[in-house]
């Protein structure tokens, strides 16, 4: 047991329960030229390891704007251990860039030395879940601070997996004291690729351990036999019935801070503030039912 | 039912060389293993792929983006990276393009390759302060002999038996002018590349200046260096690197004396 698993809540910190935007390389510079108008931003740790330019404009952009810091290679569930250099790495990048957040995936993407480059899905095991729970614990006494672990978007299953992603996902956060960040597109995406329940997984994570929530778009793609799969692309705006599962999570977990992601045919910058504003309307309903609530 | 290396290890075979062992552990309900597979290899390619043309933009220019990605599909199957930081994807490209026998007709394509790691590696290395001169003049002529000095982590140097930067200028600003312009026999180049300011600098050195410089970044000492080079105006050299920021540090005294001077 993690002593860190005492605190109650999540470390919001400083990145406040308002909208914020994945900040990419295509859009550096209308961020530092226009400041837009969203409430923090959020980049991939693994785009800052090195110095120069990106470097240089994260530094003159993150004096406006809170940043968190979402990694993408550390694979927590490798069954080979972390990689210690990356980690050393990703230690030194965060301790210079001073992140409100740190986060990281549940999934594996690292195996003998071979790095994957995506987000794998793993089986759903007691011996899995034992080794997700090491790395995790084994990262957060290496950054001395709490990460958030999301829950991936995925395409296959593993015949032995015996535990449903969302009570592993609660059993991580639970076992090592890690705070939560709930996909949304990514549990709608699962659940239609799966036939899971999206709002059932919803109401099995403990509300107390969301620190952040993500949303993004996704496609569907029609393979030959004429089954579709829903894709995690990060292409597209927030589809509708990922909207309306993103209010209920505010329903279930109050306002929590928000990111929109946009990963492929990155569009003008306009586009994500958009779609930011859009999730901000819902946080700031969902704070007036909490506010109600609390008078009451 | 397989471990979690076991299995992990058969999902990499199947990404990387399409083995199938990995499938009977996949739970197969409306489409097959094969299916749910293939969207992570496609990811995976695509991302590895997006990554080397990042590396190397001139020979994605030059051989074309069709011509690429076959070319980087094979070479992603048979070198996997070793780390999740894609900066670092990968130098073993130069050789597997030197060695692409549908590339032999592009004879400068490795050597621009070669530039074009260099220039990436420089853009992405890590943030240094340059060794402040008046640190040097602090020593007494016998310890400046025998100084060793520390490269900028952006710089390196670069031979090409083709003149690779010009074809790397003229290519990376579409000039199809200068590209018919460029005299392909005109024999090797010696390149120093590294970071400035605002983006990357190529410059060419005359042999003598070239290696007399890969003597000190090697970690010579300055003695060495100048013993081993003839026809270089050291002072003038000496000073233009050090007004360019190319050494960050050095380390004093006769080797085997281990008195290190580090710059903090």
């Amino acid at each position: 047991m993690s002593p860190l698993s005492t605190a109650a809540r999540p470390e919001r910190g400083p990145i406040p329960a308002e909208a914020g935007i994945g900040l990419r390389f295509p859009h550096h510079q209308a961020v530092a030229d226009t400041r837009p108008a969203v409430a923090w931003l959020e980049v991939h740790t693994e785009n800052y390891l090195g110095g120069g330019t990106p470097l240089r404009y994260l530094d003159a952009i993150r004096r406006d704007y809170p940043v968190s810091c979402h990694g993408v290679g550390l694979s927590l569930g490798s069954a080979d251990g972390l990689d210690r250099a990356h980690l050393a790495r990703l230690g030194r990048a965060i301790e210079r860039l001073e992140p409100a957040l740190v986060s990281e995936h549940l999934s594996w993407s690292v195996v003998s030395g071979h790095y994957l480059a995506d987000l794998l899905p793993l089986p759903m095991t007691e011996e899995v879940l034992d080794i997700v729970c090491r790395h995790v614990d084994e990262t957060q006494s290496f950054l001395h601070r709490r990460i958030l672990v999301e829950n991936p978007s995925s395409y296959l299953r593993y015949r032995h997996s015996v535990i449903p992603e969302w009570e592993f996902l609660a059993a991580v956060a639970g076992r090592t004291g890690c705070g939560i960040l709930c996909d949304v597109n990514n549990i709608y995406v699962s659940a239609q690729n799966h036939g899971w329940d999206a709002s059932a997984y919803l109401a099995a994570l403990p509300p107390a351990a969301i620190g952040e929530i993500h949303l993004a778009g996704h496609s569907v793609r029609r393979l030959d036999n004429g089954a579709t799969l829903r894709i995690d692309d990060h292409g597209s705006r927030v589809v509708p019935e990922v909207w309306a599962l993103y209010a209920e999570a505010l329903e279930r977990f109050g306002p929590v801070p928000t990111l929109i992601e946009w990963d492929t045919n990155i569009p003008t910058l306009d586009v994500l503030v958009d779609e930011a504003h859009r999730a901000a309307t819902l946080i700031a309903g969902a704070a007036r039912k909490t506010d109600h609530a609390d008078a009451a | 039912m397989p471990t979690l290396h076991e299995l992990q290890d058969a999902v990499a075979r199947s990404l990387m060389a399409r083995d199938d062992g990995a499938a009977a552990s996949i739970v197969a309900d409306g489409i097959d293993a094969a299916a749910r597979l293939n969207v992570y290899r496609n990811t995976m390619i695509a991302s590895l792929t997006t990554a080397l043309r990042l590396s190397y933009p001139t020979v994605h220019r030059l051989v074309g983006a069709a011509f690429f990605e076959s070319a980087a599909q094979i070479f992603i199957a048979a070198h996997p990276p070793q780390g999740a930081c894609l900066d670092d994807y990968d130098p073993g490209f130069v050789d597997f393009l030197a060695e692409f026998a549908p590339a032999a007709s592009i004879p400068y394509l490795a050597g621009v390759a070669r530039l074009d790691w260099a220039v990436s590696r420089a853009l992405h290395a890590p943030d240094a302060d340059a060794l402040d001169p008046a640190r040097l003049a602090a020593l007494d002529a016998a310890e400046q002999r025998h100084l060793r000095f520390v490269p900028h982590p952006s710089m390196s140097l670069v031979r090409a038996d083709h003149p690779v930067d010009a074809i790397w200028r003229a290519v990376l600003a579409q000039d199809d002018a200068a590209m018919a312009a460029i005299d392909l026999g005109a024999g090797p180049v010696r390149l120093l590349v590294r970071r400035r300011e605002n983006g990357p600098e190529v410059k060419r050195l005359d042999p003598a200046a070239w290696c007399f410089t890969a003597l000190l970044c090697a970690g010579h000492p300055l003695q060495d260096a100048i013993d081993a080079a003839s026809g270089v105006d050291v002072p003038s050299l000496l000073a233009a690197h050090l007004i360019n920021g190319v050494f960050t540090t050095f380390a004093a005294g006769a080797p085997g004396a281990h008195r290190m001077e580090i710059a903090t």
